[in-house]
C-alpha cells in the first residue's frame, strides 16, 4: 500500500494565462490586445509570450487603438482567394497594415473594389480603422479605410 | 525579426556523392505511371542514389524521409517506417520530416547535420510526394484518385498559423503577389510590364524543361501557341489560353502539381572520392522562417538566409555560377535571384525579359524548368533541384548543360508559409 499523498494540485503547481483565448475574446468586446516587451518596449502583435523584436523573454499586456495605415495591397484571384470572405460576398484586398503603435501585419481590408483601388494606390500610405467582424463562432480584426 | 545568427563551421565537411530522381508526372492521369506508390517512388530514387554512390543498402546507416503532406496525400503520418523496406533499410534509424514545399532543401540540411556531427558516415536523404492524387478510400496504396480542390484548398490553410494568422491577414491572400507587387512599385513597373516579365521568364524556363526528360511540362510555348492558332507566342501568353490566376500570375507562372521522388547520399568530404569521382560539397545552409502574417516575408527571409550562408562561406553572389529558386510562385525566381545579389538590384526583370536566366543565358537558373515547368511535387521539389544542381555541377546535363561548368551553386528553398533555406554547393575539388 502506497503511503504517498497529493500535497500540491497540478493546477496550483502550473496555471498560466491563456493568451490566444484572451486575444479573441477581446475582439468580441472591441478590444485589441497586444503585448509589450518589458525590456525594449516594442509591441508584440498579435500577442505572444516573448519579444520578437529584441528577443527578450518577458512581455506584458497592453491594448492597441486598432488604427493604422495601409502601406500596400493586392487583389486576390482563384489561386489565392480567401474562401471565407468570398463565401460572404465581401469586397476586400489583402495588404500590409502598420498599426499606430508600431507593429505591421498582413491584413484584410474591406470595402475596396477595383475602382477605389486605382484612386487610393497613389495615396498610400492611407489611414485605416479597425473592423471587428463577426465570423459566427469568433470575431476577427479586419480594417477599412478611415475616410471620415 | 532578429538577424543576429552567425553560422559556425560544421564539425566536419559533408559532400553529396550520389543522387537519384524519378521524373515528375501526373500519377492519376498518366497511364505509364498510374498505380505507383509512395514506397516504390521513394525506393526507386533511393536505390538510384545508392547506385550513383556505389553503395548497397546495407552500407547506408540512416535515412530521412521528406514529404509535405503525407497524411492527406498518402494516408499516413510516419512514412519513413512505411518506405524503409523498399530499399533494404528495415530496422535502421530514420525520421520523417515535413516543412511544406521547403522539405527537400531541409532534407539536405538535416542529412548534412547527421554526418557533420560524427554520428553517421553514410546517410540517405530522400523526398517523395504524390501531389496529384490521394488515397481512393481505405484501399491499398496503388489505388488512388484525383486530388480535388474541395480537399486541397481547405487543407492548404493548415500551413498558416492557427492561433492568429490564418484568421487575421496571414492566410492565402498575400502569399502569391506581395513581393512582385512590392517590386513593381519599387521599380516603377506597370502591370503590363510585369506581365511581360513573367511571361518571358516562364517561356525561357519552359525551354529548359523541354530539354529535361524528367520535367512534367515540356512542350515549348511556341508549339502551344501555334496549336491554339497564334502566330505570335507573346499574344498567346497574354491570351485567355494563359489565364490570370491572381492579380499578377498567369497559369504559366503557377506551379504544375506533380508526383515524384528524389534522393541523395551524403558522406564526410574526407572520404567522398571513394564513392564518387565528382563529389559536391555542401558548404553551408542559412535559414530563416517567417509566418505568413509578416509583411514581405519572402523577401525578408530570403535576404536573411542568404546573408548567413554568404557570411559563413566568405563567398558572394558573384561567385555563384548557377542558382535554383523554388518558384511555385513564378515571380519568386528572378525576385529571389535579385535579392541574393545574383542579378543587379532593380534589373532582374530585364534579365528575365531577355532570356538571360535560361540554361544558355549568362545568368542561368532553374535549369530543370523550375516549378512552373519541371513540376511541383511539393516536398520532393527541393530534392529534385538538388539532383539537377549536382547533375549540372558534374557536367552531366546533356543538352541543357550550362555554358560554364559550375563550381558554386546556390539553392533558395521556400515553403510551408514559409520556411526559407539558402544552401551553397561546391564542385571541382
Amino acid at each position: 500500500m502506497s503511503t504517498e499523498k497529493i500535497t500540491v494540485k497540478t493546477e496550483d503547481f502550473w496555471n498560466r494565462e491563456h493568451v490566444v483565448e484572451k486575444f479573441w475574446n477581446g475582439l468580441k468586446d472591441g478590444i485589441v490586445y497586444a503585448k509589450k516587451c518589458k525590456e525594449c518596449g516594442a509591441i508584440e502583435f498579435p500577442p505572444h509570450h516573448a519579444c520578437n523584436t529584441c528577443g527578450y523573454h518577458e512581455t506584458e499586456w497592453t491594448t492597441l487603438k486598432g488604427s493604422g495605415v495601409l502601406k500596400s495591397f493586392v487583389f486576390t484571384g482563384v489561386l489565392n482567394a480567401r474562401l471565407e470572405l468570398e463565401d460572404r460576398n465581401l469586397k476586400y484586398v489583402c495588404g500590409e497594415v502598420e498599426l499606430d503603435e508600431g507593429p505591421a501585419i498582413n491584413a484584410v481590408i474591406l470595402g475596396i473594389n477595383r475602382k477605389k483601388a486605382k484612386t487610393i494606390q497613389n495615396q498610400l500610405p492611407i489611414q485605416v480603422r479597425p473592423v471587428f467582424y463577426d465570423m459566427g463562432r469568433y470575431t476577427t480584426l479586419f480594417f477599412e479605410l478611415d475616410e471620415d | 525579426m532578429l538577424t543576429n545568427v552567425k553560422l559556425g563551421k560544421n564539425m566536419r565537411s559533408v559532400s553529396i556523392v550520389g543522387v537519384g530522381a524519378t521524373p515528375f508526372f501526373n500519377g492519376v492521369e498518366n497511364p505509364a505511371y498510374k498505380g505507383l506508390t509512395n514506397g516504390e517512388l521513394f525506393g526507386y530514387a533511393a536505390l538510384d542514389a545508392m547506385a550513383d554512390a556505389g553503395v548497397e543498402p546495407r552500407d547506408v546507416q540512416y535515412f530521412f524521409h521528406g514529404s509535405a503532406n503525407p497524411h492527406v496525400l498518402n494516408g499516413c503520418i510516419t512514412p519513413n517506417l512505411q518506405v524503409a523496406d523498399w530499399f533494404g533499410m528495415r530496422g535502421k534509424g530514420s525520421i520523417s520530416h515535413s516543412e511544406g514545399c521547403c522539405t527537400g532543401y531541409i532534407g539536405l540540411e538535416e542529412a548534412v547535420f547527421a554526418v557533420a556531427s560524427g554520428a553517421y558516415d553514410i546517410v540517405l536523404s530522400g523526398c517523395s510526394e504524390q501531389g496529384t492524387g490521394m488515397p481512393d478510400g481505405n484501399t491499398p496504396d496503388h489505388m488512388r484518385t484525383a486530388l480535388t480542390s474541395e480537399v486541397l484548398f481547405p487543407d492548404l490553410d493548415s500551413i498558416f498559423d492557427r492561433a492568429y494568422g490564418r484568421y487575421l491577414g496571414g492566410g492565402p491572400g498575400m502569399n502569391h503577389d506581395d513581393w512582385i507587387n512590392y517590386y513593381a512599385h519599387e521599380n516603377g513597373l506597370t502591370a503590363e510590364q510585369v506581365d511581360d516579365v513573367l511571361n518571358h521568364q516562364a517561356y525561357h524556363f519552359r525551354r529548359n524543361a523541354t530539354l529535361c526528360p524528367r520535367a512534367i511540362r515540356r512542350k515549348p510555348y511556341d508549339e502551344m501557341a501555334k496549336e491554339a492558332g497564334f502566330d505570335d507566342v507573346w499574344e498567346f501568353m497574354r491570351s485567355p489560353h494563359n489565364p490570370k490566376m491572381s492579380q499578377y500570375l498567369r497559369t504559366s507562372s503557377d506551379s504544375c502539381v506533380a508526383d515524384g521522388a528524389a534522393a541523395c547520399i551524403v558522406v564526410p568530404t574526407e572520404i567522398a572520392h571513394k564513392f564518387n569521382a565528382n563529389p559536391v560539397e555542401v558548404l553551408g545552409t542559412g535559414a530563416s522562417v517567417l509566418d505568413a502574417i509578416v509583411p514581405h516575408l519572402e523577401k525578408k527571409a530570403t535576404a536573411e538566409a542568404a546573408r548567413q550562408v554568404f557570411e559563413m562561406t566568405g563567398l558572394t553572389a558573384d561567385d555563384m555560377d548557377l542558382v535554383f529558386v523554388n518558384d511555385f510562385i513564378g515571380s519568386s525566381a528572378f525576385l529571389a535571384a535579385e535579392e541574393i545579389g545574383y542579378l543587379p538590384k532593380g534589373e532582374g526583370w530585364k534579365y528575365a525579359i531577355d532570356g538571360r536566366l535560361a540554361y544558355d543565358g549568362d545568368k542561368p537558373m532553374n535549369t530543370n524548368g523550375g516549378r512552373t515547368s519541371y513540376g511541383h511535387a511539393f516536398g520532393a521539389s527541393g530534392m529534385a533541384d538538388i539532383f539537377e544542381a549536382v547533375t549540372q555541377m558534374r557536367g552531366e546535363a546533356g543538352e541543357r548543360q550550362i555554358k560554364k561548368l559550375p563550381k558554386y551553386t546556390f539553392l533558395r528553398g521556400f515553403g510551408g508559409a514559409q520556411n526559407v533555406r539558402a544552401t551553397i554547393l561546391r564542385a571541382g575539388f
